[in-house]
């Protein structure tokens, strides 16, 4: 007893001390601790080192271990703190020898740091499933204005639409311009193939092809006439008979606007 | 509208015999056929170049050939076929073995008037050469350029039928000519009064037989009007007023082309000049020094038709040519609302 005493305490004394670096594993290896066989004790989470114990083997009384650990911070630790009894039974301060490791920093001081955890906000009220049936009730809300402003609109537009002028409203100012010899060549234009218009509705023409439209036109005894002035005075260079506007254009002065609806033309013919 | 002195009465009292003289003239071989007669005349006017659309067997060789001998000037036909060349228009050099050099042997465009019979027939490479040379008014050979002679008219036909083994012409083509005419059958009088003049030919006797006699032997060989009065003729067209009135008809009619939703490529400016380089010459031959909007209406369908291309949509709905057109027209006559300015853009 007495021998194998001695032999445990030289064992002990002759251990050397182990190094290594925070996050590489040390050894050690043929560690004999007296008494009944050790575990590792639970780890709590803010524990700086993890202890592993990889071998056990019986030696007499005692047993022969082989540790491992990791350390997570750089400093000085005592393996004995980590250990108990597997048998439950209390393990005392001394009843063990000093397992002494040393865990030094590879990187420089000041070393970084996490930050500290910032303040977490509060959490959202009602939750998901409440926030969806909102998101929801605004989609449908903005649907329906949608659907009711674009309906507002296009009631809007419609009232506001202009009626297509009828001929007779076209005719009138341009009429009143050529009274005044303020027509410009477009405007001529629009004169001659309106009065051409007018008298085509009026008899019935409007489906006759232009041309066609025209030679009947020339031979009716109120139309062909309004032509032939109408021609000298707009396309012939020196007419040989004065035209007198005023008086060629008279009767369409004041025409009432839906004289020349094309209801006008359909009665006609 | 131009700066020449405007036609006298009395100088459009001597074209319009000169043209009346010319027209009893074809009216002596052809029957009917006035309005193509008007066209060619036109046409002969205003130094443009003419397409006869039409089924065979409607007098368009005839016709050329009597208006030809109608102003003494020379005609031309060729036949359009498949393997013709266009040195076979325009001609060749060719080695003169006896004096061991090349010479020019000028082709059949250099006429006056020229019958271009089924142009469609033809390979895109010819129809190129003939439109290049109706465009240039002249035509290069080896090394030699030569000037067509004047007047130079080009009277095409295409048949609408058979299309089969043809080139169509394409829009870009089409465009050199100043007008496209359809031609119709006669109606049933004129018909008749065909039928009645082709049975009183009889027969022509030679040494030791006869043949038939054709519509070609009865024409006459003495012209009814010289090359001179031609080119009076011409001149006096240049000279019938355009009123600003009418060119704003043209410009609004072609601007509508643009903007109408059925076409997809509407007049060139090429088209207005065209109404009214027409439209001077109808005027005169209707005795007038001034064109108005009924010459606009009559010609609007031979100059703008073949100028206008239609959408796919619309080809696919049934849409041709001759229904926007009328539509235009329609829209023109009745007064409408000027159409919105089309604008050009580049694809």
């Amino acid at each position: 007893m007495g021998l194998a005493a001695f032999v445990l305490a030289l064992a002990l004394a002759q251990a050397p001390l182990v190094e290594t670096t925070v996050g590489m594993p040390g050894r050690l290896q043929e560690v004999l601790l007296p008494g009944t066989e050790l575990v590792v004790a639970p780890a709590r989470s803010d524990d700086p080192l993890v202890l592993r114990i990889v071998a056990t083997y019986p030696h007499g009384d005692a047993n022969r271990y082989e540790l491992e650990f990791w350390a997570l911070e750089a400093g000085d630790y005592d393996l004995r703190e980590h250990l108990r009894r597997a048998d439950g039974s209390p393990l005392a301060a001394d009843e063990l020898p000093a397992l002494p490791v040393k865990v030094g920093a590879v990187l420089a001081d000041p070393r970084a740091r996490p930050h500290a955890p910032a303040p977490t906000t509060a959490q959202r009220l009602g939750g998901y499933t409440n926030l969806m049936i909102a998101a929801g009730v605004l989609w449908v809300v903005g649907l329906v204005w949608l659907l009711w402003s674009g309906r507002k609109r296009r009631g809007a537009g419609e009232k506001h639409e202009e009626r297509p002028r009828t001929l007779a409203e076209r005719l009138r100012p341009l009429v009143e311009r050529a009274r005044d010899g303020q027509l410009t060549s477009t405007e001529r234009a629009q004169l001659e193939l309106s009065l051409v218009a007018y008298w085509r509705r009026k008899l019935g023409l409007l489906d006759e092809k232009p041309e066609v439209a025209l030679a009947r036109l020339r031979e009716h005894s109120e139309a062909g006439p309004l032509l032939s002035s109408l021609e000298r005075w707009l396309h012939e260079p020196a007419p040989s008979e004065a035209v007198d506007v005023a008086a060629l254009l008279a009767p369409y002065r004041n025409l009432p606007a839906d004289l020349l609806d094309e209801r006008v033309g359909a009665a006609a013919r | 509208m131009q700066d020449t002195a405007p036609l006298s009465q009395a100088d459009l009292e001597r074209t319009r015999a000169f043209i009346q003289a010319v027209r009893d003239r074809v009216g002596t071989v052809v029957v009917g056929q006035d309005v193509v007669v008007e066209r060619l005349l036109i046409a002969l006017f205003t130094g443009g170049h003419i397409l006869l659309q039409g089924v065979p067997g409607l007098a368009k060789t005839l016709l050329v050939s009597v208006l030809a001998r109608s102003i003494d000037l020379e005609f031309a036909r060729i036949q359009f076929t498949i393997d013709l060349l266009p040195a076979d228009i325009l001609g060749s050099e060719i080695l003169d073995q006896r004096t061991s050099e090349f010479r020019i042997r000028k082709g059949p465009v250099f006429t006056n008037l020229l019958l271009a019979d089924e142009i469609n027939r033809a390979a895109p490479k010819v129809q190129g050469a003939l439109l290049e040379a109706m465009q240039e008014r002249k035509v290069t050979i080896g090394n030699e350029t030569f000037k067509l002679p004047a007047p130079f008219l080009v009277i095409a036909t295409q048949n609408p039928i058979e299309q089969a083994g043809t080139f169509e012409l394409p829009e870009a083509q089409l465009d050199r000519f100043m007008l496209v005419h359809r031609l119709v059958y006669p109606k049933p009088e004129e018909e008749r009064e065909v039928l009645m003049r082709n049975a009183a030919l009889g027969i022509e006797k030679t040494e030791k037989g006869a043949i038939a006699r054709t519509e070609f032997d009865a024409l006459a060989r003495e012209p009814v009007g010289s090359t001179k009065e031609l080119v009076d003729a011409m001149e006096a067209v240049h000279r019938v007023h355009v009123s600003e009135t009418f060119v704003e008809h043209v410009v609004d009619l072609v601007n509508r082309s643009r903007v109408h939703p059925a076409v997809e490529l509407g007049c060139s400016p090429r088209a207005g000049i065209s109404l009214i380089k027409s439209a001077r010459a109808r005027a005169l031959m209707h005795g007038r020094r001034y064109a108005i909007p009924e010459d606009l209406f009559a010609l609007a369908e031979d100059v703008m038709i073949h100028r206008m291309r239609l959408k796919y949509e619309a080809i696919a709905e049934g849409v041709t040519n001759r229904m926007v057109l009328d539509e235009l027209l329609s829209a023109l006559g009745s007064g409408a609302e000027r159409a919105p300015k089309a604008v050009a853009t580049h694809a």
